[in-house]
């Protein structure tokens, strides 16, 4: 098990920098995200720390041992690909235990280890099948199998989840999760899937554009988010833009619909800047009958309802134009239908503030 | 720090040397020999001269010859098209049972080399041919009718028989490409029949056609056995034959190597130029599986009758050439007097047959072991690197199957004569390069087809737990294509074994012939040559038949892909 570090690395394919300057040190026994929507260079870090790349520029570490210019295959990290990438010409034992058998590894324990690696996933009764008998869920299990089995450093998986379907996804899920409880080994998980990197991660880098934009645990990011791309990339966020007033431990924020009181998302707010107030959908609900409440209580016009079963949207605009979406976690009963005009209240301490740097969101 | 340019791209030591040499190995293969003919046709008495050119345009003895050889690969291009178009309209259009032996069965008539195919149709059509005696005894004509067009007619029939397969892949691809959803959108704006084929279908399928067109053209006018056997002489390949035994003499030939070069250049540039810009991406499919529908009961009937008779057709040059091989003397009558097996060990016997067929051996032997290692490399470099100028990789590896195989013969007897490599003294080493080059690109294309299904991430997967790059080669992706590997090398060897314009060409003592050239000697000689020579035929056709079976055993669907431009 090792600590991986990686220090100022750029990863360029002609011009493009698929990765820029990225800083990151995963400890051991971690199981550390990369999280980004498709492109932003989580995959080409992932192929770097394994070996397939190397850096333009930076250094990658395993403990304190530069291994930038190791090839990937003395590195001793064990990879799970998107597709798997079972050799279809050997049987699920003979996958398992190449890597074993490359290795001074006596004949008992490399059977009494494959064995070990098998029922951990729950493959062993599959173990003469070729892999193109199996179906994704269990081809997956062998890939994890076969990377585990040399007891690798470090774990390394590419979106190993994404072609699967949604139940089985779930169940994967815990599968792994469980697996890293067992062997605390340190495992490096790509996706961009935000809710897979929420549910299992200890910690999460959010990366954009070959940058790593924010790193921190999954509550963290969601509640702290340190700016717009990341607050939309991990759920849902309403936005609502104004002029910061009054500094301090809480931000006032002139806003058209009333002053707004947030915690600061990013160090160096000053007076006058122009700033956005986040909130989660989740984070309001609707204020019925009590007239004399104003703080943080604004009112609006439903526009439409979708209900989810679960739970239950409303997406109203606000007197100014903006539009919000507040979400009913237990929707008995439809609360509020198209065109009617309601009052709702923003919760004490859930509003993040912002820069505005009118970048695009994530979506 | 290293250099921009390794930088940029994947290259290193070993790669680099292997570049070059394989740079070198074109130019003193490829290019030098095309070069050397160039300037000995464009110089005269040292200095730059267009008078042999002249000379072709006005002299009507080469006039005749070059619109002989025009008219034989128009004829065949014509013939070629009517025959396989609907051939492969019905096989691509319509699902029946057995369609994958059909399929197969159009492939049969290429086992063998016209020429060879020539020797039994000469033997049956001929003017006191078993055909002719036939008709005459049924009284059915009175005089013996000229099956051959003075030569003309045979050679075309010959040939398309023999090259209608090529033109049928072409086409068959270019049919099957074609989004069905594209046909459906103008069935839906009310177009059919052949309405539907003429606006859509055919400009669609146009490109693959025109590949196909284009080989069958060129193999048509460079074919040399086929004309050489039915001493049809005045077309252009026959004179550069002729031009062999005094080509210090005279110069014309390398002339006229000099006009099908460019011949081939123009027809080639022709088509980039016409369809470069016409590539249609077939832009994703909808969900319809496929546009063929299934043949009703008659429909089946119909394209069996079709098929069956076509191949009947394309069968008569080989079971002419059987009949001749087991006929104990067979002249002036319409069946053989006796039938014999004896002239099938005489081939291991007789002082001409029996060492060609050794020499045949040991020379596709080399040739394919240099095309398996070349042809490995070059497809790894094209799938798997980032090297500078793989595209011009590509096109040179390529070149070969788009080159007039005599026209390369002969700049390699020009060439190389009076160097230790001239085919006078000893023509083996050229014989093992000319085979080597000529099949190359079968050999690199069956390779990078390999390459292209099997995913990198199968090799990274054995890097990540531990392999080196040269075992993950050995254990990981050799085994992966492996049947690639095996097609491939069979089909260079039974083509090098069947080899005819190299083997022609460059083989002139009777102790070097391979097989080809000591068929064609074998016919020259009245007694038992042509029964000899039949037998040899036959034993080449068995072994062509069984190779393309296997080849296709192991490539399966993809085997067409080969013989396509």
């Amino acid at each position: 098990m090792v600590r991986v570090r990686l220090m100022d690395v750029t990863k360029e394919f002609g011009s493009v920098a698929a990765v820029e300057r990225v800083d990151l040190e995963i400890e051991r026994g971690e199981f550390f995200f990369l999280l980004g929507p498709s492109g932003c260079g989580k995959t080409t870090l992932l192929r770097t720390i394994a070996g397939f790349y190397k850096p333009e520029r930076g250094r990658v570490f395993f403990d304190d041992r530069d291994v930038t210019d190791v090839p990937p295959e003395k590195r001793n990290t064990g990879m799970v690909f998107q597709n798997y990438a079972l050799w279809p010409h050997m049987t699920v034992w003979q996958n398992v235990e190449y890597g074993l058998s490359l290795r001074n590894v006596t004949h008992e324990e490399r059977t009494e280890r494959i064995h070990r690696a098998l029922q951990m996933v729950r493959m062993e009764a599959y173990r003469d099948r070729s892999p193109n008998q199996l179906s994704g869920g269990q081809q997956q299990r062998v890939a994890l199998a076969r990377a585990l089995v040399i007891e690798p450093d470090v774990v390394l998986l590419d979106e190993p989840l994404s072609n699967l379907d949604a139940r089985l996804r779930l169940e994967m899920r815990e599968q792994i999760q469980a697996l890293h409880r067992s062997l605390g080994v340190t495992m490096i998980y790509v996706t961009h899937d935000q809710k897979e990197a929420l549910a299992m991660a200890g910690r999460v880098a959010v990366m954009k554009a070959g940058r790593v934009v924010q790193s921190g645990a999954p509550r963290t990011l969601y509640s702290q988010p340190v700016n717009r791309f990341v607050a939309d990339f991990i759920g849902e966020i309403n936005l609502i833009s104004g002029r910061a007033v009054q500094l301090g431990e809480k931000i006032g924020v002139e806003t058209s619909v009333g002053m707004l009181y947030g915690r600061p998302g990013y160090d160096g707010i000053r007076k006058d800047d122009r700033v956005l107030c986040a909130i989660r959908p989740e984070a309001m609900d609707f204020l019925e009958g009590r007239p004399g409440e104003t703080d943080h209580v604004v009112t609006g016009t439903i526009r439409n309802t979708v209900y989810l079963g679960e739970t239950e949207q409303y997406v109203l605009d606000l007197p100014d134009g903006t539009q919000v979406k507040l979400v009913d976690r237990h929707p008995l009963v439809q609360k509020a239908f198209p065109d009617d005009r309601v009052r709702i209240r923003f919760a004490q301490d859930a509003i993040a503030i912002l820069k505005d740097d009118g970048e695009d969101s994530a979506s | 720090m290293k250099t921009a340019l390794l930088d940029r791209y994947d290259l290193n030591g070993p790669r680099f040397l292997f570049l070059a040499g394989l740079f070198a190995f074109f130019l003193c293969f490829l290019f030098y020999p095309l070069w050397y003919a160039v300037v000995r046709a464009l110089w005269v008495n040292g200095e730059p001269s267009l008078v042999f050119f002249e000379l072709m345009a006005s002299n009507p003895i080469y006039i005749e010859m070059i619109l002989n050889s025009f008219r034989l690969g128009m004829f065949t291009t014509v013939a070629t098209t009517l025959l396989s178009l609907p051939v492969a309209f019905l096989l691509v259009r319509y699902d029946f049972r057995g369609k994958n032996v059909l399929n197969g069965l159009i492939l049969v008539p290429m086992v063998l080399p016209p020429f060879v195919g020539a020797i039994g149709m000469k033997q049956m059509f001929a003017r006191f041919g078993s055909i002719n005696l036939l008709l005459l005894e049924l009284g059915i004509i009175d005089q013996p009718v000229d099956w051959f067009g003075g030569g003309f007619a045979g050679v075309v029939i010959l040939q398309v028989l023999h090259l209608y397969p090529i033109m049928f892949l072409n086409v068959a691809a270019a049919l099957a490409n074609i989004d069905p959803s594209l046909e459906e959108a103008a069935r839906n704006m009310g177009a059919r029949g052949f309405r539907l084929f003429r606006t859509v279908t055919f400009p669609l399928m146009l490109p693959g056609y025109f590949a196909g067109a284009i080989i069958v053209f060129i193999w048509a006018f460079t074919d040399l056995g086929t004309p050489l056997i039915f001493n049809y002489r005045q077309v252009v390949m026959v004179e550069i034959f002729n031009a062999i035994s005094d080509i210090n003499e005279n110069p014309m030939a390398y002339a006229l190597v000099v006009f099908l070069l460019l011949l081939t250049l123009l027809f080639f540039c022709l088509s980039k130029l016409l369809l470069g810009g016409k590539r249609y991406e077939m832009g994703a499919r909808g969900h319809v599986g496929s546009a063929s529908r299934r043949a009703s009961t008659r429909m089946t009937a119909f394209i069996y009758a079709l098929m069956i008779s076509l191949t009947a057709m394309a069968l008569i040059p080989h079971l002419s050439v059987l009949l001749t091989s087991i006929s104990e003397r067979w002249f002036m009558s319409i069946w053989p007097q006796e039938i014999t097996g004896k002239y099938y060990p005489l081939v291991y016997r007789h002082p001409i047959a029996g060492p060609s067929v050794t020499m045949s051996l040991m020379l596709s032997t080399l040739s394919t072991i240099c095309d398996v290692v070349l042809g490995i490399a070059i497809a790894w470099l094209l799938a798997r690197t980032r090297i500078p100028g793989r595209g011009a990789l590509d096109t040179v590896a390529m070149l070969p199957l788009a080159l007039p195989g005599p026209v390369l013969a002969f700049g390699y007897l020009a060439g190389f004569s009076g160097t230790f490599l001239d085919a006078r003294h000893n023509p083996v080493p050229l014989l093992v390069i000319a085979y080597a080059v000529r099949r190359l690109p079968y050999m690199v294309r069956s390779a990078y087809a390999g390459f292209q299904q099997t995913s990198v991430a199968l090799e990274e997967a054995a890097r990540n737990v531990g392999a080196s790059p040269l075992r993950t080669t050995l254990q990981i992706t050799f085994p992966l294509i492996l049947a690639n590997l095996v097609a491939g090398s069979i089909l260079c060897f039974s083509f090098a074994m069947l080899e005819v314009s190299d083997s022609l060409i460059l083989a002139l003592k009777a102790q070097y012939y391979p097989i080809t050239k000591a068929i064609y000697a074998l016919m020259g000689r009245i007694a038992d040559g042509p029964y000899i020579a039949s037998a040899m035929g036959m034993l080449g056709m068995l072994l062509l038949m069984l190779s393309l079976f296997l080849a296709g055993r192991f490539l399966g669907r993809r085997m067409g892909e080969l013989f396509r431009a």
